[in-house]
């Protein structure tokens, strides 16, 4: 049975079949080795009963009588135990900010936080990892984990069913997702940023669980380029502020400059942190987004 | 500041309903387009980028309103023009210069050019600033300060109020040296040292307000004093005058009297005009001049049968000023001195007083010495007959109630005192100015003996010999006494012999003539005098009548205490017409005189656009110094402002939202 197969419909448009080839071969790296829970196929600090060899150790009684170099034994007339590497499966959370502002853009940042979320997901499950995805509206419930590729399908619903909803702020929703995920691993936050209490607590919050961050900060056309003109009332879709802007290039330029000291200011807040901070755009195709973006920016490889 | 609304009610009403639609408009506000974004974060921090300080923000927001309704309130007070009357700095000085003389009363402009003066001047008055000092002065051939100088508007606006036409001619020359007086500091100089300035400089401006029918006035040193100077009055003014009037004997036909006038025509006139020539009201002849501008013409009128009597020519018709239409003359009342001679026989005494011009003044009586001792005499002494008594070598017993001349005797009475008979006297110098001495030569007449006289303090000497006084004059009480201090002919001797050869000179009538002229007061001329209007003229009058009534042209009597002068001056010439003397209580006329106009500067009623005083010349003031001064200009030009400042600010505001 072709995994390909298992992707109809609806999903087809999260993960296109021909991008599915390109994922397989792909990996998700992370710059922490963590401790996980099954073996998989990840080198994990513990040792244990993989083929790689890792280091000696003297033997203390009760040990596995199976692991002694025997070899060792003959020529030097002492045990030495023979550790091996483990390999372990990677714990890989997926953060998705369905915020009511993630509607917007053609196609909505939402719908690109959607189709990289899959992308991810299906290289880790390719690898075996642990893959966890939630919405925002989502991180107060514990989520289902996937594992195999077999689970794609489920992966997927699970992804599809995440829509624009009315969220909690930043910092709360983060913190549901700490709560109900109390493990380490790779943090993918797909989120554009847009909370006025601010996404630096949120930030800490993750960092202080030691995850391995990245921020994929995902921004539309209309927002790094308003293309609006004339005397406009502006509402916040999310708490209804409004604001009565007429557009002239001065306001315009001054927006240009806001943004690019927003921008600026996560990237810095980031940085510092040793957040991988990755802004993208949302009419950014996915494949190229993964396999050029991402790749770069040392997620996949 | 006055206020001259531009609009209807109706467009008062359209008016002011437009800021309160701004006002309604500005709550409805702007209709935006709503957006719906994905946040307003970064907008929000865009907009508020540059709102610095929320309380410009609070003020800002009310901005537009504000500039709108104030641009809307400045065009509703352009439209309520307001303005003053002209414009003059604070603290300064004003003379107020107003002419009213004649050519004032001329109407071509909406009452009389006068009253056009009086407006400009109040309206001035009325711009006068807090501090600013003003004086009126109205002038004619003089000038008359009808206001000090003071703060007070009002009591100027009086002063304004209270000048009152004349018919005098124009002098300006005495109100600028007034002016000239308050302004510039007086000069005082110490023996060989420069001048000294005395007082402070006290610039100021005069505002002449006339027509500028006045000669040139080249002295007046105006020096701190400014001339502003705005004529009154239309520049084509069509006005005919009778510029002079005059009656005389015919030379060839003694009988006749001729009456001459000459008449102008000023401005455009050019049409022919009836000239009526009156006697006491009664028309007696009329004669068409045909009259062409800028020219003059002539018109005589012989008369018969005319004695005395007022004589008045008349241009008929109306022009624009009333006052040189009108001119008189007046043929004196016959009157002769009665003069009484006493003398022991004196052919040459005689001979002088009966020349025709003699004649003409004094009836001449000659008694011998004894007549003085008769009834008849007292009696005519007491009735007053006598004008004048001359007295050749003797004396009576007092000095009669009449002016006298003596020659060669002490009158009696302390008064008069003669020296011993001494010879031969030269003449050293005679007093050329006086009324009996006029055009006499008297360097070569020969004395051969006289009595230098010592006449009373009061004397004038008129003929001052190497051993005194030989001629001299003294009043007494009403009356004047002269005194010959050496007899003609000699009647002591005998036969009487010839004392001087000043009987054979051209100079002994002549003395005698003005003599009879002087102390008897007897009338020559025919046609009595003129003098212009405000001119004081003096009247020489018989010491018989102290008092005396003169009858102005418009009925008034004057009554004129003459005192101890021998001729009396009146002053009260304002009005033109005839004005009859009368002693008091009788009803013929003793004299006339006349007042006339006859001035071509004022008759001309063209007002001067420029004037000469001292070194400079004053040019017209700039008209619209004088017109109203309208705020509507400035006023638009703020609303304009406004509109631009509004502009700025509605850009503003959407550059930072």
């Amino acid at each position: 049975m072709g995994d390909s197969e298992l992707v109809e419909g609806r999903f087809q448009q999260l993960l296109p079949a021909e991008l599915m080839g390109k994922l397989e071969r792909m990996e998700l790296v992370s710059r922490k080795i963590f401790r996980g829970r099954m073996k998989g196929e990840r080198r994990s600090p513990r040792k244990g009963q993989s083929v790689e060899f890792a280091d000696f150790r003297n033997y203390t009684p009760g040990d596995d009588l199976r692991f002694i170099d025997w070899n060792l034994y003959a020529r030097l007339d002492r045990l030495y135990l023979k550790l091996f590497l483990e390999e372990e499966d990677l714990h890989f959370f997926g953060l998705i900010d369905n915020s009511l502002s993630m509607s917007f853009g053609q196609p909505s940042k939402l719908e690109a936080a959607k189709r990289l979320m899959a992308a991810l997901g299906y290289i880790g499950l390719c690898r075996g990892d642990r893959i966890v995805v939630q919405g925002h509206s989502q991180a107060s419930r514990p989520a289902k984990a996937h594992r195999s590729r077999a689970s794609l399908p489920q992966l997927l619903d699970q992804i599809d069913r995440i829509q624009p909803e009315a969220t909690p702020s930043f910092r709360e929703a983060v913190q549901s997702f700490c709560i109900r995920n109390p493990g380490r691993g790779i943090v993918v936050w797909v989120t554009d940023l847009m909370d006025k209490s601010g996404y630096e607590s949120a930030m800490r919050l993750l960092m202080a669980r030691r995850m391995d961050l990245y921020v994929i900060h995902l921004l539309s056309p209309e927002e790094l380029q308003p293309q609006a003109t004339g005397d406009l009332r502006l509402t916040d879709c999310e708490d209804g502020d409004q604001r009565e802007v007429s557009i002239t290039p001065g306001l315009l330029a001054r927006y240009q400059e806001r943004l690019g000291a927003f921008l600026e200011g996560a990237k810095n807040f980031c940085q510092r942190r040793t957040i991988s901070y990755l802004p993208a755009r949302s009419d950014l195709a996915v494949d190229r987004l993964v396999n050029d973006y991402l790749r770069q920016r040392g997620l996949v490889r | 500041m006055t206020w001259l609304s531009a609009l209807a009610p109706w467009q008062w009403a359209v008016m002011a309903a437009v800021p309160l639609a701004i006002f309604l408009l500005y709550f409805l506000k702007l209709k935006r387009q709503p957006l719906e974004v994905p946040s307003t974060l970064l907008w929000r921090q865009a907009v508020e980028d540059m709102r610095v300080n929320s309380l410009w923000q609070k003020l800002r927001r009310n901005l537009l309103l504000l500039l709108q309704l104030l641009f809307v309130a400045a065009l509703m007070l352009a439209a309520l023009r307001p303005g003053w009357s002209g414009s003059m700095g604070s603290g300064k000085r004003y003379i107020f210069l107003i002419d009213h003389s004649a050519s004032m009363s001329a109407t071509d402009v909406a009452g009389s050019r006068l009253e056009e003066a009086k407006r400009l001047a109040i309206q001035r008055i009325d711009s006068l600033q807090r501090g600013d000092v003003a004086m009126v002065v109205a002038f004619s051939d003089r000038a008359d300060v009808k206001q000090g100088f003071t703060q007070d508007t009002r009591r100027l606006r009086s002063a304004v109020e209270s000048i009152q036409p004349t018919q005098r001619t124009t002098q300006v020359s005495e109100a600028l040296r007034a002016a000239s007086g308050l302004a510039n500091p007086g000069r005082v100089s110490f023996g060989g040292v420069n001048d000294v300035q005395v007082a402070e400089a006290m610039p100021a401006t005069v505002i002449l307000l006339s027509d500028g029918a006045f000669p040139a006035v080249p002295d007046v040193p105006l020096d701190y004093l400014t001339v502003d100077y705005t004529p009154v009055g239309r520049d084509e003014v069509a006005n005919a005058a009778i510029l002079s009037f005059s009656i005389d004997r015919n030379p060839e036909h003694p009988e006749e009297i001729e009456a001459y006038a000459r008449l102008g025509a000023f401005g455009p006139m050019a049409d022919s005009r009836t000239i009526s020539l009156y006697r006491n009201d009664q028309l007696l002849d009329a004669a068409t001049v045909t009259l062409s501008p800028e020219e003059e013409s002539g018109v005589r009128f012989g008369l018969d049968d005319v004695e005395e009597g007022i004589l008045k020519l008349q241009i008929d018709g109306e022009d624009a000023l009333a006052a040189d239409n009108t001119a008189y003359a007046a043929l004196r009342p016959v009157r002769r001195t009665n003069l009484l001679l006493v003398s022991r026989g004196n052919n040459a005494l005689e001979t002088a007083l009966a020349t025709d011009s003699v004649a003409k003044l004094a009836q001449v009586r000659v008694e011998s010495p004894n007549f003085l001792d008769g009834e008849e005499y007292r009696a005519l002494l007491e009735a007053g007959e006598f004008d004048l008594a001359i007295f050749d070598q003797c004396v009576p017993k007092e000095v009669p109630p009449c002016n006298t001349l003596w020659f060669g005797i002490q009158p009696p009475g302390d008064g008069w005192k003669l020296q011993e008979p001494q010879g031969p006297l030269l003449v050293l110098d005679w007093d050329r100015e006086h009324p009996m001495m006029q055009y006499l030569e008297l360097g070569s007449i020969r004395i051969v003996e006289g009595q230098p006289l010592v006449p009373p303090e009061s004397a004038t000497t008129l003929l001052q010999s190497d051993l005194g006084p030989l001629i001299a004059v003294a009043p007494r009480g009403p009356f004047q006494d002269a005194v010959v201090g050496f007899p003609l002919i000699d009647h002591r001797q005998s036969p009487p012999t010839v004392n001087t050869d000043w009987l054979i000179k051209r100079s002994f009538p002549l003395f005698l003539f003005s003599s009879v002229e002087f102390l008897g007061g007897g009338v020559s001329l025919s046609h009595a005098r003129s003098v212009p209007p405000g001119e004081s003229i003096a009247l020489t009058m018989n010491r018989k009548y102290p008092k005396l009534e003169i009858v102005a042209p418009d009925g008034k009597r004057i009554l004129q205490d003459r005192g101890d002068q021998q001729s009396i001056v009146f002053s009260q010439t304002e009005r033109i017409g005839p004005y009859e003397v009368f002693a008091e209580g009788q009803t013929q006329p003793l004299e006339r005189f006349t007042v006339n106009l006859f001035s071509q500067k004022e008759s001309s009623l063209k007002p001067q656009r420029e004037l000469s005083l001292g070194e400079e010349t004053i040019p017209e003031a700039v008209s619209t110094l004088w017109g109203r001064r309208e705020l509507w200009r400035p006023l638009l030009l703020l609303a304009l402002a406004l509109l631009a400042l509004e502009w700025f600010v509605f850009n503003r505001r959407i550059w930072v939202g």
